[in-house]
């Protein structure tokens, strides 16, 4: 069922009327979902981002889908990240102010996974979204033109959630 | 091309507003959590909560039905509560602060049963580290029981190992320092190299008591005065060179004595090694105690150090960076690492509780308490004042007559320190087991105080109990005991210890929680090493002896070979100084007597 459900987001964001730009900028909007602790306040702001914003919602999910399993995967790799940050004498006062500041400190910046997923989710935010887009375009020109045929496809796109969807289309 | 979706704000309204209501909702629940995680990962055992119940309008947070497993024992609650009310201030919630006001507190009661085990799986973290150094605290202070057996068989004096013993190794370093030391003494020596300076002046000396002053004339004779004048300097300097290297000789000769002198201490050592080994008693009165009643004493200091060490994890000195594991989610739980700051709030302060409480049952310490803590804190350096806390015996038909306790926990800076002292009258004491002799002593009803201080790392401190009137138990079950001999001198040793009606154990204990000492004052000691002595001195000396000798006869060759070579070492670098000494100074008093002549002729001077 989760597969299904996995299929039918990918099919709805690589297939939907946003550009290739939109749906590769969702996705590596998505992976903060993902790769990120979920319950964290800064995924309320990235949530906020991408319903605001024209990017590809389903893009989002699809993000968020590929990217929880590389989460849990390179936890040991954020928590590494994360510690060397936090142990750096020169980020320390930035850091006091974090852990001190009302609001701030319910960030929980000052854990080493949080810190370490999210600024690996930061570096890897905008290269991700040139590879996504180029994979979106490619996929678009050579693929999707015989699959867009296909029954399942079909089925999928008169779904409920693609009604839903339809709230958040570019 | 548009970048914003302004229809997408009400549905994300919607969605915070979810959020926040489900906060809100669950916030009791979230409390509940808190507390059961962060109190099982700090005490090391569970920690059950049946609800909470946080009020954000009237800024206080209810707990019922608290449990705090006894992590010693499984099956009992270390303490229990039925309700606790925390004043609370709301706004350092936002920066994940808890400040607590004040504490009212209904029903707490202490060592009460479980229905269930508290036991938690041991994990590596900071609880398995605590009970890890308790464990080594208490293998380090306990002192394998009274030996009798051995006495009564003929000691293999063959089990003791050459490679085990201390003093061959002193021995070895000590040929090992005297080698090197003669090597450098060589090696310093020849870079001195004073010959050549002491036979260029042999041979001006020479050259000028064979030339007479009329062949030399008046500029011959300044010649020569100038020739000495600076021959004499270069000797002055070659004499300061070799005290200096005197110095430096007399400075290694000294230690490579105190080399030497640590191979009689290593025999020492070795002899009460092998005595151990061979599991030879002790009649000598200080280490009698222990032997008797080691075994306790570590058991129940290991269980007050047990929450030293916790309080020390829990509440490190200064400012630095503190380091706690994160909360447990489904991903990996990292690591939170704190920031102190001077003048903000501490992360937990409990300002001050006042509480009156219940120990229950009828054990040693039931009875009604006042007890007030002022200050808790995970942060002292933030706060800046330390931890105090007083208990004092409020009533209660069971328990003691007396009791109170009281103690401070400074870590505002490094070294921490924390002081704690108790004292109860009218307590019933714990029976103590009679190391190696097979049964215990019931002290019964007395008087018992602790004084305990830490500083850093080192411990130091004074337990004593103290019994008017005991009883003495003997094992029913005893181990049949092969010879007769055996059996008598311990009859012999509980006829002597059942004598006794007042019982008084003294435990001072000190050094550092990684290697503590202990030291067993006790009027039982006493009779027993009497006892022991007026029974078994001739046999014990008899044993003694075969150990030293056979000691003796393992080092012996090591440590003569050791003697000889640094007295070698020292005679040969002394000598050889002496001896370029001596030269230097023969050439000095003849070129003086030569300069002193030739000075005397006007006008050469």
């Amino acid at each position: 069922m989760l597969f299904i459900k996995f299929l039918q987001t990918m099919f709805k964001a690589l297939n939907s009327d946003g550009t290739p730009g939109q749906v590769a900028m969702g996705m590596a909007i998505g992976l903060a979902f993902g790769l990120t602790p979920l319950v964290s306040l800064h995924n309320l702001i990235v949530l906020a981002v991408a319903m605001l914003t024209t990017v590809s919602f389903p893009g989002v999910f699809l993000g968020w889908a590929i990217a929880t399993p590389l989460g849990f995967m390179f936890d040991p790799i954020f928590d590494k990240v994360g510690m060397a940050l936090l142990m750096q004498d020169a980020l320390a006062p930035f850091f006091t102010w974090v852990v001190n500041t009302p609001v701030v400190a319910l960030s929980r910046l000052n854990n080493s996974i949080v810190l370490g997923s999210l600024v690996v989710w930061l570096v890897v935010l905008l290269p991700g979204y040139f590879i996504f887009r180029i994979l979106v375009t490619r996929y678009r020109t050579h693929i999707y033109a015989k699959i867009r045929e296909w029954k399942i496809v079909q089925l999928l796109k008169t779904s409920k959630l693609y009604s839903v969807y339809q709230l958040f289309r570019p | 091309m548009r970048y914003i979706r302004w229809k997408a704000l009400l549905p994300l309204g919607v969605c915070f507003a979810l959020i926040f209501v489900l906060s809100y909702l669950f916030k009791n629940k979230v409390v509940e959590w808190g507390v059961e995680s962060g109190g099982t990962a700090a005490v090391g055992a569970r920690v059950d909560l049946a609800s909470a119940s946080l009020s954000f309008a009237e800024g206080n947070v209810t707990l019922r039905g608290l449990e705090v497993t006894n992590p010693n024992s499984p099956m009992r609650n270390m303490v229990e509560a039925e309700e606790l009310i925390f004043d609370m201030e709301m706004l350092p919630l936002l920066e994940r602060k808890v400040v607590i006001d004040t504490v009212a507190a209904r029903g707490i009661r202490f060592n009460t049963p479980r229905r269930t085990s508290g036991a938690i799986p041991q994990q590596p973290g900071e609880a398995a580290q605590a009970s890890q150094v308790i464990a080594n605290f208490k293998s380090r202070i306990k002192v394998p029981p009274l030996e009798l057996s051995t006495l009564t068989r003929s000691v293999n004096v063959g089990a003791i190992s050459a490679d085990s013993l201390a003093t061959l190794r002193a021995a070895r370093y000590a040929v090992a320092f005297a080698d090197t030391a003669r090597d450098k003494m060589l090696a310093d020596l020849q870079a001195a190299d004073p010959r050549p300076a002491i036979d260029s002046a042999a041979a001006l000396a020479t050259r000028l008591q064979t030339t007479n002053l009329r062949t030399l004339g008046i500029a011959g004779a300044r010649q020569a005065v100038t020739d000495i004048r600076r021959t004499l300097r270069n000797l002055q300097q070659l004499d300061d060179r070799l005290k200096a290297f005197e110095t430096e000789t007399r400075g290694s000769a000294a230690g490579l004595q105190a080399k030497v002198d640590a191979i009689g201490a290593a025999r020492e050592t070795d002899l009460a090694y092998a005595k151990s080994l061979l599991k030879l008693p002790s009649f000598e009165i200080p280490s009698v105690g222990p032997q008797l009643f080691s075994d306790l004493i570590a058991e129940q200091l290991g269980d007050v150090l047990y929450w030293g060490e916790r309080i020390q994890q829990y509440i490190p000195p200064g400012l630095q960076r503190q380091m706690q594991p994160g909360p447990k989610r489904l991903r990996a739980a990292g690591t939170d690492v704190l920031f102190p700051k001077e003048t903000v709030y501490p992360t937990f302060l409990m300002r001050i509780a006042e509480l009156s409480l219940a120990i229950a049952g009828d054990g040693a310490a039931a009875g009604d308490y006042r007890a007030q803590l002022v200050g808790v804190t995970s942060q002292p350096a933030v706060y800046g004042r330390p931890t105090t806390f007083s208990l004092a015996r409020s009533g209660g038909t069971v328990g003691p007559r007396e009791g109170r306790v009281t103690g401070m926990f400074d870590h505002v800076r490094a070294p921490v320190r924390d002081t704690i002292g108790a004292y109860f009258a009218g307590i019933t004491l714990p029976t103590f087991p009679i190391g190696g002799l097979g049964g215990a002593v019931q002290l019964g009803q007395g008087i018992t105080t602790l004084r305990m201080q830490r500083r850093g790392e080192q411990l130091s401190g004074e337990w004593t109990w103290r019994a008017p009137r005991v009883v003495w138990v003997r094992d029913s079950l005893r181990v049949v005991t092969a010879d007769a001999r055996t059996a008598f001198v311990k009859d012999m040793l509980w006829r002597a210890m059942q004598r006794i009606d007042s019982v008084e154990i003294v435990a001072t204990f000190g050094g550092t929680i990684a290697d503590p000492t202990l030291a067993v004052r006790t009027n039982v000691a006493n009779a027993v090493g009497n006892a022991l002595r007026e029974q078994l001195g001739e046999e014990v000396k008899k044993a003694e002896a075969q150990v030293r000798a056979r000691v003796n006869q393992l080092v012996d060759a090591e440590v003569g070979k050791a003697r000889t070579k640094a007295e070698q070492v020292k005679t040969a670098a002394t000598q050889r100084v002496m001896d370029e000494r001596a030269r230097l100074e023969a050439q000095r008093v003849a070129l003086e007597a030569r300069l002193r002549e030739l000075t005397r002729i006007p006008g050469i001077g």
